[in-house]
């Protein structure tokens, strides 16, 4: 399966079952995120890959990692620098390192993520001549 | 390593004389060029810090600084100056961060220490200090007023205070305590105003 295509199931899944199975209507997500309620449509249907910041709100909002959305072969293991900087950080107040943590995750997805989202829809434009 | 962290101020100099910067309001703009010119990426984590200021993190996924993005502008520039030392000595480690909580560790002394030099150099505020006819223990809240609203340093009063004690232009304690800096500006701005109106109506000051 491709990265986009699992993002997407990943993001639909996340919704559907959002509140112990409630769910959550694209529309409401949406204006959570603050975007138009068609772009989490394009989303889930694999049209358009979010950014990676809209991963990390998406992340928030459901309450997981922003790794969750890649598939687990391409996470690996534990990270040697993110674990190097949560043992020098054990000192720190338990929401900033939370916020590392979700921090170095960020990171991680980042680097996942490059180069892999599809080209925007649309007319290609010619160069003027 | 050297007590007095000479080669870090020494660094900072050099830092300093590379880049262009030949005034003490040393801008976020400056300390960009600087972190693009070693390919250091720069995030702005938009998300809420209890204490944490910013991190460094380099690793295979590349050198990164993650800065804190609600920090005013001098806590911004003074952090990332800091997080510039941690790229150009400390990369051996990884990683680092950067809050309240580990201020007194030697390597987060010597950010501290780099950081204050690159923004203001102590032979910098000598010279201020000499031109504003101030001599040794004689540097008073209302100097470094003077001083930070003259230059208009990116250096905060926190940071002056630390080096005005440090180089005994004030005695001990005597500044590095104050925490209600920007009350003081505010106050010696109004006895300011009020002297210069009172000079071009020809009132008498008592």
């Amino acid at each position: 399966m491709k990265l986009i295509d699992h993002v997407a199931a990943q993001i639909r899944e996340l919704r559907t079952t959002y509140n112990s199975g409630e769910g959550m209507s694209q529309e409401a997500l949406a204006r959570q995120l603050n975007v138009a309620p068609n772009t989490v449509s394009r989303w889930e249907t694999g049209l358009y890959l979010p950014s990676v910041s809209d991963l990390e709100r998406l992340a928030r909002i459901f309450g997981v990692s922003i790794v969750s959305f890649f598939p687990s072969d391409k996470v690996g293991g534990e990270d040697e620098a993110l674990l190097s900087l949560l043992r020098t950080a054990s000192q720190l107040h338990p929401e900033d390192l939370e916020e590392l943590r979700r921090y170095a995750e960020f990171r991680k997805a980042r680097r996942m993520y490059e180069g892999k989202s599809r080209p925007k829809a649309g007319r290609k434009r010619s160069r003027p001549k | 390593m050297n007590p007095d962290y000479y080669d870090l101020k020494k660094l900072a100099r050099q830092v300093r004389a590379e880049n262009g910067l030949t005034s003490t309001r040393v801008l976020q703009t400056d300390l960009r060029r600087i972190y693009f010119k070693h390919g250091i990426e720069i995030d702005y984590w938009p998300y809420r810090f209890r204490n944490l200021r910013g991190a460094f993190i380099c690793d295979r996924f590349g050198t990164t600084v993650m800065l804190a993005q609600n920090l005013p502008q001098d806590p911004m520039v003074f952090t990332m100056a800091h997080e510039l030392k941690h790229f150009l000595t400390d990369r051996d480690l990884q990683a680092s961060f950067c809050d309240l909580s580990n201020i007194n560790r030697e390597i987060e002394i010597g950010a501290e220490i780099f950081a204050s030099e690159l923004l203001f150099p102590d032979h910098s505020f000598v010279e201020q200090m000499q031109s504003l006819g101030i001599k040794r223990r004689q540097c008073t809240p209302e100097t470094l007023v003077k001083l930070k609203q003259q230059t208009k340093t990116t250096l905060s009063y926190a940071g002056l205070a630390i080096k005005a004690e440090r180089l005994r232009y004030a005695p001990v304690g005597s500044v590095t305590k104050i925490r209600t800096w920007r009350k003081l500006e505010k106050l010696y701005n109004r006895q300011l105003a009020y002297w210069k109106s009172s000079r071009a109506t020809g009132c008498a000051i008592y």
